[in-house]
């Protein structure tokens, strides 16, 4: 069993504040990223765990134990990193015996648990095989069973798929979480990928400047962003922005529209400016016919793009609300072209008041 | 039914391609001048020393001459040892400095690029008359000894030896690899050794070359300080016969070549597919 906290920890490169008090638990076995855009600290934050950067102020805990008094290498610690780092002049099992052979295990030892472990990332018929006779996938599969081969107390990763391509990212991505979830091992995963910390992760981190801004599962992430960072950073939102009416109605007005906000986060004052965040897919559509005027609850819109994703398209619309992205099903966009006119309507109950 | 058009070669195609592929003659000329430059003067030293032979004598009597004399083999091997202690001296010196500025000491980088040019300005005379009581102070015993010539060739090197290390480091990710050693649990030390020394193979090598190379043609400081090295002994024996001197100066090259040949091929294999690996673009 295993748990990492962060606590307070803070770390400054000159004038600039990598890490600004920064406080995190992850719990045993769990698979916890650390999501936000370059330079938010995210991987000072990794680093300082693994001991390759030190903090300014605040303690890094392993089960409750300080641990920034050990060097890197006393740590205990798997590090897969964003550059292939594979040992060159060693094959594939050779690099995955490394670490056993710092700690002096036997030769049977090794390579019994070499071979597992290869195995593990399937790339057992791969065992003698020297980096650079393997693919960018490869090599990280086998970095990932080198730094499973001391069985740390914790697995550090480093956007360790960020080199890859997309296809070959997904499938090892999966595969990562299926060898930590079977192994049950604490994982602290750094990325900028939005869709892969959401896909694999117990719980995600969203960072920015140096702060955790919001931490919870990938689906209150998504669905309850606290912050305005959080809702424009994590998928796409449509932000209107608006004075409350009324706060025990829960109403705001935004441009000619009068909005109910079931939030039950809402909490502001009448008066008071909000931002209110909806994702494209909580927009719906339906199309008018020429001079039509829209049902009661909903209101006009004009096409002003189409951007097909595949199962979906993403539709432009100028509203009176301003200009707000709709994800429809593609084969009812086939219907849409730019300057249809259609009636616009809103999932209130998917809207989310921030305080602007 | 679909089908299949396979491409047929058109007769006199590869012709084509040999007509493209064809080097200009202006190309070639460079290339033959070039050659001319540097073989011309060894078939001059290898013509010259088949000369002034005797009725009777063998063709490459010089030559035997040469290894006949025992003082020729007295000053070779003092050079070979002279000239391995430096490489060994330079290595042990320079790998783990310039490994620990690279590594934890960058800003550093750019004093060393001054001072690893600093043999370069200053001229081997001036050196020597500067050094010379300096070590007389230090020690006589090591005054007298070969191994001081390997002391003052390590600063001679030290320009050859740091570029190439500086190149090879510059040539991997030594920050990661480094980490990645030390999350294993790997000590500094161990990973220098273990990690970055066999990834450093080609740099090494090519440093060792140069130092060869100084410290076997190395002609002022020895000869200053009073040992018969093997350049010494060349420059003798040219003075007193011109034949003879000639034949040591073309032994000489093989010698050398024949070292650095075999330098060169105790770096290959690991350290060229260290380097490849290490540059690998993704796949």
């Amino acid at each position: 069993m295993t748990t990492v906290a962060l606590r307070g920890i803070s770390r400054r490169f000159g004038s600039v504040s990598a890490l600004d008090h920064l406080d995190l638990e992850v719990g045993d076995a769990e698979f916890v990223s650390l999501l936000g855009p370059s330079g938010c600290g995210k991987t000072t934050a990794l680093r300082i765990v693994a001991g390759f950067e030190w903090p300014d102020s605040g303690e890094v805990l392993v089960d409750g134990q300080d641990v920034l008094g050990k060097p890197a290498n006393k740590r205990n610690m798997g590090m897969v990193f964003q550059a292939y780092s594979l040992f060159p002049n060693l094959t594939a099992q050779q690099n995955v015996e490394f670490g056993l052979r710092v700690r002096k295990q036997n030769r049977e030892t090794r390579a019994k648990r070499a071979q597992e472990l290869l195995d593990l990332v399937g790339l057992a018929t791969a065992m003698e095989r020297y980096p650079r006779q393997l693919s960018g996938g490869q090599q990280q599969r086998v970095a990932l069973a080198r730094s499973l081969a001391i069985e740390p107390s914790v697995l550090l990763l480093d956007e360790p798929l960020s080199a890859l391509d997309a296809k070959v990212r997904v499938q090892l991505r999966e595969e990562v979480r299926r060898i930590q979830s079977e192994l049950g091992i604490t994982t602290l995963y750094v990325t900028h990928d939005q869709e892969e910390a959401l896909s694999i992760s117990d719980r995600v981190a969203v960072m920015s400047a140096g702060r955790v801004e919001q931490f919870g599962t990938p689906a209150e992430i998504y669905s309850g962003p606290r912050t305005a960072f959080v809702a424009n950073f994590v998928g796409t939102m449509n932000k209107l922005e608006g004075k409350v009416v009324s706060r025990e109605d829960r109403v705001v007005r935004c441009g000619p529209i009068l909005l109910s906000v079931p939030d039950p986060t809402f909490n502001h004052q009448a008066g008071e400016t909000v931002e209110l965040f909806l994702r494209p897919e909580d927009i719906s559509l339906e199309l008018l016919s020429k001079g039509e005027t829209p049902p009661s609850g909903l209101f006009e819109g004009r096409v002003t793009s189409l951007t097909f994703l595949g199962p979906v398209t993403r539709v432009g619309l100028a509203t009176d609300l301003g200009l707000l992205l709709a994800d429809v099903s593609s084969a009812v966009a086939l219907n849409l072209a730019a300057d249809t006119v259609v009636a616009v309507k809103l999932d209130s109950t998917s809207l989310r008041s921030i305080t602007a | 039914m679909a089908q299949v058009t396979v491409p047929v070669a058109r007769p006199g195609s590869h012709r084509l391609r040999r007509a493209r592929s064809r080097v200009p003659i202006w190309h070639m000329l460079w290339v033959v001048l070039g050659a001319l430059f540097f073989l011309v003067p060894i078939y001059s030293v290898v013509e010259f020393s088949l000369q002034g032979i005797l009725p009777g004598q063998n063709v490459f009597h010089w030559y035997l001459t040469v290894f006949d004399d025992p003082n020729f083999r007295s000053a070779f091997w003092l050079s070979v040892q002279i000239s391995l202690e430096t490489v060994a001296a330079s290595l042990v010196l320079m790998v783990p400095t310039v490994f620990w500025v690279h590594l934890r000491l960058p800003g550093l980088r750019p004093v060393m690029d001054l001072v690893s040019v600093l043999p370069f300005v200053v001229p081997p005379i001036v050196l020597i008359v500067g050094l010379a009581p300096f070590i007389k102070s230090l020690s006589i015993w090591l005054f007298v000894r070969p191994e001081v010539l390997s002391l003052i060739y390590v600063v001679f090197a030290l320009p050859f030896m740091y570029r190439a290390l500086d190149a090879g480091l510059r040539a991997i990710d030594l920050q990661t690899l480094t980490e990645a050693a030390e999350s294993l649990g790997a000590s500094l030390p161990r990973t220098l050794v273990r990690v970055i020394i066999p990834n450093l193979r080609a740099a090494i090598i090519g440093g060792s070359l140069l130092a060869v190379a100084i410290s076997m043609g190395e002609f002022t400081v020895a000869s200053l300080m009073g040992f018969n090295t093997f350049s010494v002994y060349t420059f003798d024996i040219g003075m007193s016969t011109a034949y003879e001197g000639v034949a040591l100066t073309f032994v000489s090259f093989l010698l050398v070549w024949g070292i650095m040949l075999a330098l060169y091929l105790l770096g290959r294999g690991g350290a060229g597919a260290a380097a490849v690996a290490i540059t690998d673009e993704k796949k």
